[in-house]
């Protein structure tokens, strides 16, 4: 490894991988490595073996659960809006040709206890069993405002400002009831918490928008969709993708650590007495302690279940969203589920995750509304993880690292990091109109 | 892995491994493209390449789609993702390399951990036109074989020799098993399994109005 790179990548999380990709694509040398020995680092997809010896260490495996290798257990459970940027990134860089994805089942959301399916359109909300009858036709005029919206378009703006009038003011606009006001900023547009509401109404519009585009654009029932194998395919995928234009790839380094000049600027890595130079370095927020702070903490508890969900209608994965409000929380709580179906766990087995912001000094507890939703449990798995995001940009200390991953329940956010970063280390946007030229919404939040 | 518009009754998907500089690149555009290329460079630029054949006297085409390891075998990097829906694998040594075939236990371990465990694996002991360098016997190695269930066959990149033999007797066992459960357990999962496979690709190729769902074999 003694060797002198344009990059060194530190961790192979989907973001790392993601930028190692679009950074080989355009003939950048890259060295990418992990201290782990396998790929994915925080949003890893841990098969059974890995998994105990990381909550249950030294435990031997039920026998029942079978080959160890049929598991993978996402760490950072989510979903992908499949209209959002990162199906979007995934068609720009051909990755997709990699993987092989399912939609969702079905995407809930819970009112005074009940689940609902989640009405996405001006069809679906008459249909909706969530409103009363004349709250359905305000929504559906809010829906048909929202399908028709283009930018450019000033006629379909219907006098509204986008820029100015805040979602609050929107959704009085259109009468629209706080039940209804919740389920649309929570469920559609997927706000983690109601702050939202008091800003300008564009990014609640777009990502309802997205949300609707979404569910178009493979004529499915939820607007997500998954790959099979888990999502810890994904930064694998691009980490490929990098390594076809010629990516080095070193796994398993426990001991890499950055190498600054007298400067203070990163100029190259160092593991097992070796040292590789580079002229700047990019990575996950574990490898720069002293350059990172911490902006919160989210809570995921992993289930294993031997049966569907209940009351999602036997859905082999499915999404429930808990807003804020239906349980006095601050911020939404989100359950996830998938199967076998989806090469994620033995046959017959379902994999359950329910996430949030931790708010209290018991974060455990905080999860006990998203689980009871799920029935019996056969067995669980609780993480805390810190959200980390960098105190500097990197132009001065040549330190480009990502944040952490949040609690959002989609892709978005994620992508939307690695863009960022991508042009402030090159100086230019990733141009995703040249591929996908009819897809909009996921851009323009 | 969408499917091509040419005329294929199975699409397998096969995998090369082994240690690096055995010359799995040069097997692959010897078997695709009939190419060699003497540069001991580490493979770069090579996502997969594909080539149909006819297996048995049954006149069934099939169209192997074969995948590099892009380098990522140098330091044992290569990713769980790789071996997914692999039906097939060339586990490649040098003839003249004694650890690159010590090396072959490591890479059988790997295999039978990650890949799909019907695999059909084939050892290829490569670079038989160094005669006057060999340090593994075939013997041993067919010995080997034998005992692990392995099919073993020695070829030459540079000279084109049993290439194709190595490939063939790989994709035709491969056919042997598939063909055998024709009403794949593929199929029956799918069917009790929720949505099925969605093809993602451009929206403005998806907007023709193909049909959205697409069966990969």
């Amino acid at each position: 490894m003694d060797q002198e790179y344009d990059a060194i990548i530190l961790g192979t999380g989907l973001k790392e991988c993601l930028l190692a990709g679009l950074l080989s694509v355009d003939g950048k040398k890259i060295l990418h490595m992990d201290r782990n020995s396998y790929y994915g680092g925080e949003s890893a997809s841990l098969n059974l073996k890995q998994l105990y010896e990381k909550f249950k260490p030294g435990q031997e495996l039920p026998p029942h659960y079978g080959r160890w290798q049929d598991w993978n257990f996402d760490m950072v459970p989510k979903f992908m809006m499949g209209n959002g940027l990162l199906v979007r990134v995934l068609v720009h860089t051909g990755v997709h040709k990699y993987l092989e994805f399912k939609a969702v089942d079905g995407s809930y959301v819970v009112k005074g206890g009940k689940t609902y399916k989640v009405p996405a359109n001006d069809k679906d909300a008459l249909r909706s069993s969530l409103m009363g009858m004349f709250e359905k036709y305000r929504a559906r005029s809010f829906f048909i405002f929202v399908q028709d919206y283009e930018k450019d378009d000033p006629r379909t703006h219907k006098g509204y400002d986008l820029d100015v009038i805040t979602s609050r003011e929107l959704f009085k606009e259109y009468g629209l009831d706080p039940n209804t006001v919740d389920f649309i900023g929570h469920a559609l547009a997927l706000q983690t918490d109601d702050s939202f509401m008091d800003q300008p109404a564009r990014k609640m519009v777009m990502a309802v928008k997205l949300y609707s585009e979404s569910l178009a654009r493979f004529e499915t029932n939820s607007p997500y969709i998954y790959p099979l194998y888990g999502l810890g395919e994904l930064p694998q995928g691009f980490a490929r993708l990098s390594a076809v234009y010629g990516g080095t790839y070193m796994l398993a380094k426990p001991d890499a650590e950055v190498v600054y000049d007298e400067a203070g600027k990163a100029c190259g890595v160092s593991s097992e007495g070796e040292t590789a130079k580079a002229k700047y370095v990019v990575g996950d927020p574990s490898y720069f302690p002293g350059k990172v702070r911490r902006v919160g903490q989210v809570v995921r508890a992993i289930c294993i279940l031997s049966h569907p969900i209940p009351n999602v209608g036997d859905s082999h994965s499915v999404q429930i969203i808990i807003p804020q409000k239906q349980t006095g929380r601050q911020s939404d709580m989100y359950v996830f589920g998938c199967s076998f179906a989806h090469n994620v766990c033995a046959k017959g087995k379902y994999l359950a995750f329910v996430s949030t912001a931790v708010e209290t000094a018991n974060p455990t507890a905080e999860l006990i509304p998203g689980l009871q939703l799920l029935g019996a449990i056969d067995e669980y798995f609780v993480q805390v993880s810190d959200v980390m995001e960098p105190v500097n940009d990197g132009s001065e200390d040549g330190c480009y690292i990502s944040k952490g991953y949040d609690a959002t329940t989609h892709f978005q956010s994620t992508v939307e990091d690695v863009l960022e970063m991508y042009k402030k280390i090159t100086g230019k946007d990733v141009n995703l109109d040249a591929d996908d030229p009819a897809a909009t919404a996921g851009q323009e939040q | 892995m969408s499917k091509d518009h040419d005329d294929y009754d199975y699409l397998f998907k096969v995998v090369l491994i082994g240690d690096s500089g055995v010359g799995k690149s040069n097997l692959l555009s010897r078997f695709t493209r009939n190419e060699f290329c003497s540069e001991s460079k580490s493979t770069i630029g090579v996502e997969f390449a594909t080539r149909c054949i006819e297996v048995c006297l049954e006149g069934k085409t099939v169209k192997a789609q074969i995948w590099d390891t892009a380098g990522q075998e140098r330091y044992r990097a290569i990713t769980s993702a790789y071996y997914r829906g692999a039906v097939g694998a060339l586990l490649v040594y040098d003839i003249t390399k004694s650890e690159s075939y010590d090396n072959v236990q490591k890479w059988l371990k790997e295999l039978r951990d990650h890949a799909d465990s019907n695999i059909v694996i084939t050892l290829v002991g490569n670079k038989t036109d160094l005669k006057h360098l060999r340090s593994v016997q075939a013997e041993s190695a067919a010995e080997f074989s034998s005992i692990e269930g392995l099919s073993f066959v020695e070829t030459s990149a540079c000279e084109s020799t049993n290439v194709d033999v190595a490939f063939k007797k790989n994709l035709t066992d491969v056919y042997h098993i598939i063909s055998k459960k024709s009403c794949s357990s593929a199929e029956v999962d799918d069917k009790n399994g929720g949505a099925g496979i969605i093809e993602v690709k451009a929206i403005s190729e998806s907007s023709k109005k193909n049909p959205s769902k697409c069966c990969n074999v």
